[in-house]
């Protein structure tokens, strides 16, 4: 099967990750004919799911599409790559029912689209305006300092990084003053030693 | 100190020592009876909801103190926000808030009403509850045990016999205020105003 | 007089209904003809969170996905970091984590069985099933400091080691358990009033199931023998025995049977845990909280939880933050394929009974 699949799709090795795992990297215009032929020859009849990473250092999102074959016994993850501009790929609900969930989460989240999917509204934001909160441009921390602000704290309130800072620059301080303390009744005999040979 | 049942029979022989002095005997009643008969709205907003099973039943036994649950707002006095409420689920709970007849009293579970919590950076929740709708008791935890929770109850309960326990009132107040934190992570499409008479405005009966 | 057209919402505050979510019914009259599910109001972007967060960082909040059920997160998480570093787990640690995980199920049933029985009417199994699940919670409590959430399960191994006696408390939990389950078999399982309500409602067929990607209970209801813990074994299920129960009519009662016959295989896993709990280590040695990078690659580790297959796809990025940690709870495509097919054609007043048998917990949905 790695050999057809390879042969055939112009694919790297089938990387084997456990022995219940395989994965395998193909270009996006192949991508269906690849699924469709495992899930009529090979019996991978189930979705399990869609899943996107965004790589926004190379410019790509990485879609990861996993199938389990019908005795559960082994999974094979179908990865693709889709320019984050303009994402769009087709959808797969035609094949599968479960398909029209996955895509409309990531439809929300990443904003790519799916022409085939007739139901691609909302699903966990509401009213949602801003850029699609799961890619890697969205800052979380900024948007929500913008439009909150938190509680301030206790009047007895120590910054942490100062506080660690003079704890450290303290204990540092007492182990030199406890090795010196070591090294100076060396120093005192050797010293004296010195006097004594000196006589 | 005492633990248990132990603790929570101190706590509820103390609320017979609370200064309820300058109340006349009618008001003295009528906070009596408040707080003897809380009925707590059937809504689990968040993760804090896992522990309220175990609290009103047989366990933790909350009935005893006159606790149970109600199913719709009207029915309610107490609407518990069991931790962290997102933009969408905040918008159910100020609807719901406001169809509670007075007097009711808001209840705040664990450490994301009040700060944030663990969700400190999240997009999607709101970082303090005061802001949006007043709150009378909060009790911290992640989540809080049914004991904790039992303590809050107890809490309330001697601040609805001094008379303290006013959040509803404060509502009324300084509802230009609360609009307003509303609106600002809301947007426009909140309820409509607590004030306003909705059938004439709003598109109400038509 | 004709049945009246009418579109209600069932939820969100509403006391039928399993967590936080809404389903917005067009009913005629008391018929249900078409059901739209609504989720979101407890969607937190933990998927975002985690990409600000160092292993350990993630690790604390990984657990809060899943509010009934904490721990099969916890292992997920677990399991994905130890595949993409590499470490190994001693196998005492192996031991704890499946205690952990059984313990976690039996609880977790009994929760289904207190909302089971809630949303007919019979409230005395759901005030003895939530007293009978804190006994379980105690031992929580003692070995890992929380009732619900427990942060126990670290990559590399378990936190903490089990504290003296332990075990045998665990025996006797077990032996009062066995004890009970013959009661709720009468007031509950067996009782006739639920038989009526629940056979022949909300059947699922058994091929549509497969390729829908249907887990858990609604497949081993349907005669599919479809469980992780035997078709891709983790942790050290494949050195214990245990069967996986199945029925055939693939409705509610079915449901209902197949879990209170987990639940016993669940004390059998137990007995046999306690029995053969190895010594050694429990934590491996792990670098430094900044230092630990995780390489560039991704994997697709998964659990069989109390309500199926729950799964997490991780991707690192050789730095010390994870790149991606995708969620695939079993109730994503119950709550939306399944339960808007199921629920066509179906009463009003077995809406909260379907949702039931099926598990659906939204937290995990919108994560």
């Amino acid at each position: 099967m790695n050999t057809l699949i390879r042969n055939r799709f112009g694919t790297d090795e089938i990387e084997v990750k456990r022995n219940d795992l395989s994965k395998v990297t193909v270009t996006k215009y192949r991508l269906f004919e690849l699924i469709h032929l495992l899930v009529e020859q090979y019996g991978y009849t189930t979705l399990n799911a869609i899943t996107c990473t965004d790589w926004i250092e190379e410019g790509h999102f990485a879609m990861t599409y996993i199938l389990t074959i019908k005795d559960r016994k082994h999974t094979f993850m179908v990865q693709t790559m889709i320019g984050r501009e303009e994402a769009q790929i087709d959808s797969l609900t035609t094949l599968f029912k479960q398909a029209e969930i996955m895509e409309r989460d990531l439809h929300e989240m990443y904003g790519i689209d799916f022409p085939g999917n007739g139901n691609l509204v909302e699903l966990s934001l509401e009213n949602w305006v801003h850029t699609p909160p799961l890619r890697r441009e969205f800052d979380t921390l900024a948007f929500v300092n913008e439009l909150h602000d938190f509680r301030e704290g206790r009047d007895d309130n120590m910054d942490v990084k100062a506080e660690m800072k003079r704890l450290r620059a303290l204990k540092k301080a007492a182990k030199e003053a406890a090795a010196k303390k070591e090294a100076s009744p060396a120093e005192e005999k050797e010293a004296q030693q010195e006097s004594d040979d000196g006589k | 100190m005492e633990e248990g049942f132990l603790r929570e029979q101190r706590q509820m022989e103390s609320d017979l020592n609370s200064d309820t002095s300058h109340k006349s005997s009618v008001d003295f009643l009528m906070n009596w009876f408040r707080k003897r008969s809380i009925f707590v709205l059937a809504y689990g907003t968040g993760c804090g909801a896992i522990e309220m099973p175990p609290t009103f039943t047989s366990r933790y036994d909350a009935e005893r103190l006159g606790i149970r649950g109600a199913a719709t707002p009207r029915q309610a006095d107490v609407i518990i926000v069991s931790g962290y409420c997102s933009y969408k689920t905040l918008r159910r709970i100020i609807r719901t808030y406001e169809q509670m007849a007075n007097p009711k009293y808001v209840l705040a579970l664990g450490s994301c009403t009040i700060n944030g919590g663990m969700y400190w950076d999240s997009y999607n929740t709101i970082k303090k509850l005061e802001d949006y709708i007043p709150v009378d008791m909060y009790v911290s935890g992640c989540m809080p045990r049914p004991e904790s929770i039992l303590e809050g109850f107890l809490a309330l309960q001697k601040e609805i016999a001094e008379g303290k326990a006013s959040s509803w009132q404060r509502y009324e107040e300084n509802y230009a205020f609360y609009r307003k934190n509303q609106e600002k992570v809301l947007g426009k499409n909140v309820a409509p105003a607590y004030d306003a008479d909705w059938y004439l405005y709003d598109g109400g009966l038509s | 007089m004709a049945n009246k057209h009418i579109t209600i919402f069932h939820g969100p505050q509403h006391p039928g209904i399993t967590g936080n979510m809404s389903i917005e019914l067009d009913l005629l009259g008391e018929t249900i003809q078409k059901a739209t599910t609504h989720v979101g109001y407890l969607h937190r972007g933990f998927e975002k969170l985690v990409e600000r967060r160092t292993v350990i960082q993630a690790f604390t909040i990984v657990c809060r996905i899943c509010v009934p059920e904490p721990d099969p997160n916890e292992v997920n998480f677990a399991m994905a970091v130890e595949a993409l570093a590499g470490i190994e787990v001693s196998s005492r640690a192996q031991y704890i984590r499946v205690m952990m995980l059984e313990l976690s199920r039996l609880a977790a049933q009994m929760l289904w069985m207190a909302g089971q029985s809630g949303s007919i009417g019979l409230y005395a199994v759901g005030q003895w099933a939530i007293a009978d699940r804190d006994l379980i919670l105690d031992l929580f409590e003692e070995l890992t400091g929380g009732r619900v959430y427990h942060m126990y399960v670290y990559p590399g191994g378990v936190r903490r080691d089990l504290p003296e006696g332990f075990l045998a408390r665990v025996e006797k939990v077990l032996v009062h358990l066995k004890k009970r389950l013959k009661l709720y078999d009468d007031i509950f399982i067996y009782n006739a009033s639920f038989r009526q309500r629940a056979v022949g409602v909300g059947v699922v067929d058994a091929d549509e199931a497969v390729r829908n990607g249907y887990v858990g209970q609604v497949l081993r209801a349907c005669g599919i023998k479809a469980d992780v813990r035997k078709d891709a074994p983790y942790l050290v299920y494949d050195e214990l025995a245990f069967d996986i129960p199945v029925e055939h009519t693939g409705d509610v009662y079915a449901r209902a049977l197949v879990r209170r016959a987990e639940m016993d295989q669940s004390i059998r896993i137990l007995e046999q845990v306690i029995d053969k709990m190895p010594e050694g280590e429990i934590m491996a040695k792990l670098p430094a909280h900044r230092k630990f990078k995780l390489p560039k690659d991704d994997t697709w580790v998964k659990v069989e939880s109390a309500r199926g297959e729950f799964a997490y796809y991780m991707a690192g990025d050789g730095s010390e933050k994870i790149r991606r940690m995708q969620v695939r709870g079993p109730s994503l495509v119950h709550a939306f394929t399944l339960l808007e097919d199921l629920l066509v054609g179906a009463e009003l007043s077995d809406v909260a009974l379907i949702m039931n048998s099926l598990g659906i917990c939204p937290p995990e949905i919108e994560r």
